[in-house]
């Protein structure tokens, strides 16, 4: 799933916003996040799959009202008990949660981050032991919230899993680091680090993991090209896949 | 001394030549660089079903000190690339090197940031074996080529007049993009 | 007896068969060793000179290996203490021995003599143990 560079509004789009309804209480509430021109928004060349015209919306789910159903309630009630007793409210900690196909995610404030973490790991009634790691995604078209940093948990006691979202600018990518929560996500930290730039205050060791230490750039966000050379063969080039003539 | 270099040529050193290749060839001890997936193959090739060990070859050496045939199988990546050279540099001579798979010999289906295109960046390649990754025939098919090329390897003042002549035919020789014909 | 002997001739055993015996390994080491030689001078003679920095430097798995300091580094003393003491330690064992093999069909005065010999040996036992010599910091 990729963005267009430009925010469109659905209405420039002219798109139908039918699933967006707030009167029947069934049909979930969507986010467009973008707009999908071409089957994979592949626009410099090379799609030749025929579904060059389509244009379509790029859809997330929206935030969801409680009751959210199973044990989400019973987790979502145990940590705005756990979040108080550290002082922090819930509102101001957890920007919206997102129930959708049997998983949960919270979106997660950054400053309280680490709160946040530590009670999903210290109280009984939670006890997600296990962090799986940091994935970075980039949204370049939602300004001041480009870089999100996504948390899976895993409980084995309760045999849960839940999922942590946050969220920061490109002009402020800071997140705090929950190495002290989870030493585990030390390498994770480091990899979402070389691949999306995002800086982990408080991380022992951040210095790039996979690509060379001195590489310029972050190679997974949306606006890093791919970096092919053109393929020589006798009496012919061939360029790189992103430069490929468009058949569109 | 360095009496390998010194030697005259004539019916003695071609018979020198053929005793030296033949021993060479006979017991060349691969260095693993077996990075990917063709380094799954090449283990399949050291098993019993395709034997390397018939060619005198089922010695993997870790070490590079020890090693003749640096076998590069597998995707070289950005940050691989010198700790290859380096590698290489340890082999002592004589020594031959072979990219095994598509992504050793030109950088494969990865053509982007990441993977060097081609390990002929970084070493120099004697014999380039595509595939994806290759079948243990077929890499024993590469192994038994480099193996003739290593027969014929000349020694001495055969060597030296051999070498100019490489370096005549490269200066002179037709760019790729210049050899019209076949898109092959 | 015709040449003035007194007795029967002593039979006399031949010294050659006891050497004999062995000269085969003798040989053995002297074509190994040869073979080793050869190998090793040969190569020096015929083989070119072709050094790079990375052929000379140590193998560590292909990156640049961890500067040492010059001679090996310093080692700490307490590897030579330990070492001495086993020296010493074993020495005395090896003169036990005997005594242990032997030990009964000696007298009394062995036994004295022998028990004079492990007190000796006792007293800087307990002079190291009590001066710190057996703690590994």
């Amino acid at each position: 799933m990729s963005d267009d560079q430009t925010p469109v509004s659905p209405a420039e789009a002219g798109l139908e916003v039918a699933a967006r309804t707030t009167s029947t209480s069934e049909l979930p509430e969507l986010e467009i996040v973008g707009v999908r021109h071409g089957a994979f928004s592949a626009v410099d060349g090379g799609d030749t799959s025929g579904f060059g015209g389509l244009v379509a919306p790029i859809v997330m789910p929206g935030p969801t009202l409680p009751p959210y159903g199973g044990w989400f309630d019973d987790a979502a009630e145990e940590l705005a008990l756990s979040l108080a007793d550290r002082g922090v409210p819930m509102e101001s900690a957890v920007e919206k949660v997102v129930v959708d196909r049997g998983e949960i995610t919270f979106f997660v404030r950054r400053e309280h981050l680490l709160t946040f973490a530590t009670a999903l790991r210290d109280e009984p009634a939670l006890r997600f032991e296990m962090c799986m790691g940091v994935n970075g995604v980039h949204y370049p078209g939602d300004t001041g919230r480009e870089l999100h940093a996504v948390y899976p948990f895993l409980s084995i006691t309760h045999n849960r899993r839940l999922r942590v979202e946050v969220t920061c600018a490109d002009a402020d990518p800071h997140i705090p680091s929950i190495t002290s929560v989870y030493p585990a996500n030390d390498w994770h930290e480091r990899e979402t680090y070389d691949f999306f730039g995002i800086i982990f205050d408080g991380h022992p060791s951040l210095t790039r993991i996979e690509m060379p230490d001195d590489w310029p750039g972050h190679p997974q966000r949306k606006d890093y090209p791919l970096g092919g050379i053109p393929v020589e063969y006798k009496g012919a080039e061939v360029p790189p896949p992103d430069q490929r003539r468009s058949y569109t | 001394m360095g009496l390998e270099e010194k030697l005259p040529s004539g019916i003695l050193l071609t018979s020198v030549e053929k005793v030296a290749g033949y021993a060479r060839k006979g017991s060349l001890w691969p260095a693993t660089f077996g990075l990917a997936c063709c380094a799954i193959e090449m283990m399949a090739t050291g098993g019993p079903r395709y034997d390397l060990a018939r060619f005198g070859m089922e010695v993997f050496r870790a070490s590079p000190r020890q090693a003749d045939l640096m076998i590069v199988a597998g995707r070289v990546s950005q940050k691989m690339a010198p700790v290859l050279r380096q590698i290489y540099d340890q082999m002592p001579n004589p020594k031959w090197v072979l990219a095994m798979g598509v992504c050793a010999s030109s950088g494969g289906m990865f053509n982007n940031y990441a993977i060097v295109q081609g390990v002929d960046h970084v070493v120099p390649v004697d014999m380039y074996l595509p595939g994806c990754p290759p079948r243990p025939e077929m890499l024993i098919d590469a192994i038994l080529k480099i193996h003739d090329q290593i027969q014929d390897m000349k020694l001495g003042s055969n060597a030296v007049r051999e070498q100019d002549a490489d370096e005549l035919a490269a200066l002179t020789a037709a760019p790729t993009l210049e050899m019209k014909g076949l898109l092959r | 007896m015709s040449d003035g002997h007194l007795g029967p001739e002593p039979d006399v055993v031949p010294v050659r068969s006891v050497v004999s015996a062995y000269a085969p390994i003798l040989v053995l080491g002297i074509l190994a060793a040869g073979f080793a030689i050869f190998s090793v001078t040969a190569t020096t003679f015929t083989g070119p000179k072709r050094y790079n920095r990375a052929k000379m430097d140590a193998y560590e798995c292909g990156i640049e290996p961890t500067p040492q300091p010059m001679g090996g580094g310093r080692f700490p003393v307490k590897y030579y203490l330990t070492a001495m003491m086993f020296i010493i330690f074993d020495i005395e064992i090896v003169f036990l021995y005997p005594w242990a093999v032997a030990f009964d069909q000696l007298p009394l005065f062995v036994f004295l003599a022998m028990m004079l010999f492990l007190f000796n040996l006792t007293v800087p036992y307990v002079y190291e143990w009590r001066r710190g010599g057996l703690d590994w910091d």
